[in-house]
């Protein structure tokens, strides 16, 4: 029992969980501000790597202020909302072995109600704070989730035929045992899913729900302080979710040579999720924003027909 | 406590209003977050919504009309909050002093920490009040 505790707050669990999540947005940054002919953070700690947690803890100690026109329930909730679910949703990645710290058979879709949650929540938030902002960020947050929604399930499905599995650790079980990545078989899976994630994140191409050059901050102009700490936070944790799912359902998630050793696997899990975190910030930097409507409609038209062409390759093949 | 004040001077989130300048001064503090300048070095970012920020980057003379939606965006921002104005309007009221509907310097209208000479300062310049800031946080307020 105690050891449990112990576990979901040391080490597979939140303490460990808060450091990837900082880590990764310093990594994010960092690369970002390379990519831009920029330095980035660099003088806090060595090379900025404190930077994250300084912002934080800066957060933290800052006034919250509540508007009183807000709808204060929610506007409390969301916040905490986005970030324990976001902490629930990496308990089902399989970081330390092949075995993740939950598991049970049909996960993935548990994983993908999940995803849907955050952004129902992201849309919750813009629509309380009861700001002008807020609400056309929160509206295309909602918009948005109807364009990748459908193309993100059906590009996790792919692995999941391969293994004949809808559980995450079994997936990555399959991969780890047979040592073929999902990856070779959904190349084009693992594309419509890195695009997917990009828009789940909010990040640049489709940071529309936040297009701070048009909507202030989107759905987040009316959080500050506390509120706003978790929020980032959240968004943290759901890249090291959007990474970690990533890793574990097309890369073999902490498969390769030695993985049985402990610790060998973790280092596995580490670096292919810090390659794909490269790869988002790459296309972050590549990119300039969509439009709402091509955004939705780019998604229906392009991803959808793609990933469906990806199954039914997928069904030839194994036949 | 302190280690709230270190994060306070590593992380000066900053936002920009201008309060009615010929854009000459909006221009360089653009310029001092180009890759030239960047300074997301000391850990500056800029936010859109004064809720997020802890700077407020003041650029232009404060004039009659702008005055209260100035005070109205102040109030806006959460404690701790710091103001810098930037160039000689935002001081002082510039080449517009003695206009009727120009207030002669920000000071007049909200609290100011920092002030950034020039017509436009250069970005350097920014930096260095930004700079001073810092270190006027460090020394405790
Ligand atoms: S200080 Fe000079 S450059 Fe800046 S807004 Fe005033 S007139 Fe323009």
């Amino acid at each position: 029992m105690i050891i449990e505790i112990l576990k979901l707050l040391i080490i597979p669990g939140i303490f460990f969980l808060f450091t990837l999540a900082l880590f990764y947005q310093w990594l994010d940054r960092r690369f970002l501000a390379r990519l831009q002919n920029r330095r980035g953070p660099m003088h806090t700690g060595s090379h900025g790597t404190l930077q994250p947690l300084a912002d934080f803890i800066k957060l933290l100690a800052k006034e919250d202020i509540e508007p009183e026109a807000v709808d204060k329930p929610v506007f409390r909730g969301v916040p905490i909302l986005l970030s324990t679910i976001s902490i629930t949703a990496l308990f089902f990645i399989p970081i330390w072995g092949v075995k993740a710290f939950v598991h049970f058979e049909g996960d993935l879709i548990f994983m993908t109600f999940l995803m849907t949650l955050i952004a129902i929540l992201a849309f919750l938030g813009g629509w309380s704070s009861t700001n002008r902002f807020s609400t056309i960020g929160g509206l295309r947050a909602a918009m948005q989730t109807l364009g990748y929604e459908v193309p993100l399930s059906l590009a996790f499905i792919g692995p999941a035929i391969v293994a004949k599995s809808l559980s995450i650790s079994k997936i990555v079980e399959w991969q780890a045992s047979t040592g073929i990545w999902a990856i070779i078989l959904n190349p084009l899976g693992f594309g419509i899913a890195i695009i997917a994630l990009l828009a789940e994140l909010e990040k640049v191409p489709f940071d529309l729900p936040e297009a701070e050059t048009e909507l202030v901050a989107g759905w987040q102009t009316e959080f500050s302080g506390r509120k706003l700490a978790l929020l980032r936070f959240a968004f943290d944790l759901e890249l090291v979710l959007a990474a970690g799912l990533i890793t574990s359902l097309f890369l073999g998630g902490p498969a390769g040579p030695f993985y049985n050793i402990p610790w060998v696997g973790v280092i596995w899990f580490f670096i292919k999720t810090t390659i794909v975190v490269l790869i988002l910030s790459n296309l972050r930097g590549l990119f300039a924003r969509f439009r709402i409507d091509q955004m939705v409609s780019g998604c229906w038209k392009y991803l959808v027909p793609l990933a469906i062409i990806q199954i039914i390759f997928l069904q030839l093949v194994l036949g | 406590m302190d280690i709230i004040k270190w994060a306070r001077i590593k992380s000066p989130w900053v936002f920009h209003f201008n309060a009615g300048g010929c854009n000459g001064c909006d221009i360089e503090v653009l310029a001092s977050l180009i890759p030239r300048y960047d300074i997301e070095r000391f850990g500056m970012i800029l936010r859109g919504s004064p809720r997020h920020a802890d700077v407020m980057l003041l650029t232009g003379t404060v004039t009659r009309q702008i005055k209260d939606r100035l005070i109205r965006i102040y109030e806006q921002m959460a404690e701790p909050k710091f103001v810098m104005a930037i160039g000689s309007c935002a001081m002082s009221g510039g080449v517009f002093q003695n206009c009727y509907s120009v207030y002669e310097g920000a000071d007049k209208v909200i609290p100011v920490d920092v002030y950034v000479p020039g017509c436009p300062p250069r970005p350097q310049a920014i930096i260095d009040g930004a700079v001073k800031l810092l270190q006027k946080l460090a020394a405790g307020k």
